[in-house]
């Protein structure tokens, strides 16, 4: 491929790399989430530790106009603790399975992060200021004797080095049976949804001692279990509409205006399978890994093992795109800001991009070999084997542990964070 | 490709990797499709136990493999390979619940409430009104059993023990066998799942003469996994067979030549070259490159095992 294909011919250029360098990677220290906000000036990366990561683009720069701000740790926190259920005699991880932020509406930022069992809301607020010229205290802190004190002055506020604190301030807990899987929020800004292996749950931001159960697929006998919700997602506009995928490779969108159990659904998206195509591995094969709704919410991505498809939402028996990209059953993907592009994870380190207007695509690697900022990405190619070409890779030769699982794309520009699995990529686009 | 094909005549008497046609369009094949049917159903079972003892497994992995543990079995029941004596053998375990009920003291978590909960909310209006999540109480308990139980005796229903213990058993067997499963053992671990069968009252808590280390396992693979336990011992899907007629029937085990422990960690970062292409091939019929049939279809137990371990991730 001698151009770069994908996305208007956009060039894109490794830009920074954070985490360990070393090859050795400590489990707590794998990514498992990657999410920006809705301005795209955070990033926030959650890790199998409970940790929390968030960076901050720098403000552009006058003097560095061809690129975009960098990114760099503005705060971390732990969020979730190891905890053990004693009932079950079995320990609940303390990995962040996923981040949401609510849109902004003070100083302060706010999301939702999750492990299998408890969401968490952070607040994270900076201070830049603190009140000196206190009466009875000095500026240590230590306690003045009130009888040396001989005049009063009025404290005020002088700037200090800035400081970014996150804190707890609601924990939703004890909703869950299964592991949770997805959290997203209502358009209403007001309510968010989270969802587990067989329920989901409704739950309004500001209590947390009872939520409501919207779907419930748990047969009244486990034995006929065969089917599993994979994920869930709000409707971006419609805040009355959600929908949850399957293992079983559908997609049930739901309206929950029209009854308090969302177990009926309104429309029943998949794609019928090709008789001549099963095997063993058939039902594998089409579980969806992640469901998301485009920008405008008129149509949704699903991520199953073999492809990215697009659907309409006006037309639930086959979808309107699918492009072909090996996975596997936790991969997810994401849109770009206007729709056109779509980018999902896969082996070897490598992500693709697929271009919807142009029906090119791209695959491309996140690597350390590729770090000189500026440098265009040169786009790889997987070959089956035994015909590999010049610079082609393949496929016996990729390396199915490097899994790029988490996949961002900021919001409004044309800046990518990638996970690998201890390493968070951002890569750009050549600014000219 | 492993599709179906057409209908076959299974020989049980064949073994090894001699060639049979998997379908007309496959091409010559070394690995018959039983084979490779019952070689997924191995290796289905072994991830389904062969996972971190501390944490619940994967609700959506277990469920995966216990849909492909069912088909096979359905497949089995189909092509009508069952041996007609275990099929009746195995039919509610009324005659065993007395034994298991004192035999396994360790299940007494799983004693449930009163189902009343789940009567109560499955009677509510649920068209009117939103159900509280709190109402939803915890699943353990929630199993109906297969075979009503009478008198004052706590669930687990005696048939998911009976199910349990004796597959779990001839499961211990097959992770007592591993690495290097022989034929001798093999024998040893069909009769012991036999023993199982005959003598419900003493075989699951007394060690059976042929694998005495087997059933001090048998306690610790069970107790760390209430959950999972619960959807794949309730499944019945075993409880018309027995794990001897598909797993040790007429095969050869040299096959079966592998190790689960090394496996489940990964060992393997790249696969084996033909593995690789045939994953792609199987899995991926879109792609441009025509299965070629001058390639043999060599699909060995490690090649399978990776397929799994890629698809479901263990």
């Amino acid at each position: 491929m001698s151009r770069a294909g994908g996305g208007n011919d956009i060039q894109w250029c490794f830009s920074q790399v954070k985490g360990a360098v070393d090859d050795d990677v400590a489990e707590a220290d794998i990514i498992s989430t990657v999410e920006f906000n809705h301005s795209g000036e955070l990033l926030a990366t959650g890790d199998k530790g409970g940790r929390v990561v968030i960076f901050q683009q720098e403000q552009e720069n006058k003097t560095q106009s061809h690129s975009r701000g960098e990114y760099n740790v503005y705060s971390t926190f732990q969020s979730h603790e190891p905890e053990f259920d004693y009932l079950k005699s079995l320990e609940i991880e303390e990995k962040i399975n996923k981040i949401r932020w609510l849109p902004q509406k003070n100083a302060a930022q706010f999301l939702l992060s999750t492990n299998d069992k408890t969401i968490k809301l952070w607040k994270i607020s900076e201070r830049d200021k603190r009140p000196e010229g206190y009466n009875l205290k000095e500026e240590d802190g230590r306690y003045r004797d009130p009888t040396t004190v001989t005049t009063l002055r009025v404290p005020v506020f002088r700037p200090m080095d800035l400081m970014v604190e996150a804190s707890p301030r609601r924990i939703f807990a004890n909703a869950h049976t299964y592991h949770i899987n997805s959290i997203s929020i209502n358009s209403d800004y007001e309510t968010y949804l989270s969802a587990d292996d067989l329920r989901i749950n409704l739950w309004h931001l500001e209590i947390t001692d009872r939520s409501f159960n919207i779907v419930d697929i748990k047969p009244a006998n486990m034995e006929e279990l065969t089917e599993v919700i994979t994920a869930a997602e709000f409707h971006p506009n419609s805040c009355s509409t959600f929908v949850y995928s399957s293992s079983k490779g559908t997609i049930r969108l739901c309206d929950m205006r029209a009854s308090a159990l969302c177990d009926r659904h309104s429309k029943l998206f998949e794609e019928p399978e090709d008789p001549s195509n099963r095997s063993f591995f058939s039902e594998i094969i089409s579980s969806i890994s992640d469901v998301k709704f485009s920008h405008s919410g008129r149509y949704m991505m699903t991520r199953d093992y073999l492809s990215v498809k697009i659907w309409d939402l006006n037309m639930e028996n086959r979808p309107v795109e699918t492009y072909q990209v090996l996975g596997e059953n936790h991969f997810e993907c994401c849109w770009n800001g206007s729709d056109s592009i779509v980018m999902t994870g896969s082996y070897n380190n490598f992500f693709r991009m697929f271009d919807r207007n142009s029906k090119r695509d791209i695959t491309l690697e996140a690597s350390r070999e590729n770090n000189k900022p500026r440098t265009v990405l040169k786009p790889r190619k997987v070959c089956a084997s035994g015909k590999r070409k010049k610079d082609e890779i393949s496929v016996d030769s990729l390396d199915f542990n490097k899994k790029i699982l988490h996949t961002a794309w900021h919001p409004k520009e044309n800046i990518i964070a990638v996970a690998t699995t201890n390493n968070l990529y951002i890569f750009q686009d050549k600014m000219n | 490709m492993l599709g179906k094909g057409g209908k076959r005549k299974f020989d049980e008497h064949e073994d090894g990797l001699e060639g049979k046609v998997v379908s007309p369009t496959d091409g010559p094949s070394k690995v018959s499709y039983t084979l490779q049917r019952q070689t997924i159903f191995n290796i289905s079972l072994m991830k389904l136990y062969n996972h971190r003892p501390l944490t619940e497994p994967s609700l959506q992995k277990t469920v995966l493999i216990n849909n492909m543990l069912r088909r096979i079995q359905e497949e089995l029941k189909q092509e009508g390979s069952l041996r007609p004596m275990f099929v009746a053998a195995s039919q509610p375990a009324d005659p065993l619940s007395d034994s298991f009920r004192e035999a396994q003291p360790a299940f007494s978590h799983l004693a449930s409430p009163p189902l009343l909960p789940t009567d109560f909310v499955s009677t509510m209006p649920l068209e009117s009104c939103l159900t509280p999540a709190s109402l939803l109480e915890d699943d353990t308990f929630c199993t109906s059993p297969a075979v009503q139980h009478e008198g004052p005796t706590k669930p687990p229903p005696p048939a998911l023990q009976a199910v349990k213990d004796s597959f779990s058993s001839a499961l211990d067997e097959i992770e007592e066998l591993c690495p290097a499963p022989t034929s001798a053992e093999a024998v040893a671990a069909e009769s012991a799942a036999d023993d199982s069968k005959a003598q419900p009252s003493e075989s699951n808590i007394h060690k059976p003469e042929g694998l005495p280390e087997s059933r001090t396992a048998e306690p610790k693979l069970m107790d760390p996994l209430p959950g999972n336990f619960e959807i794949t011992a309730s499944t019945g899907f075993l409880t018309d067979l027995t794990l001897d007629d598909i797993l040790f029937a007429d095969i050869d085990t040299s096959m079966y030549d592998f190790d689960p422990c090394t496996s489940a960690t990964g060992a393997a970062s790249k696969m084996a070259p033909v593995s690789a292409d045939e994953l792609l091939k199987t899995l991926a019929p879109y792609s441009s490159q025509p299965v070629t049939p001058n390639q043999p279809f060599k699909m060995d137990l490690t090649e399978l095992d990776h397929i799994m371990e890629v698809l479901v991730g263990s």
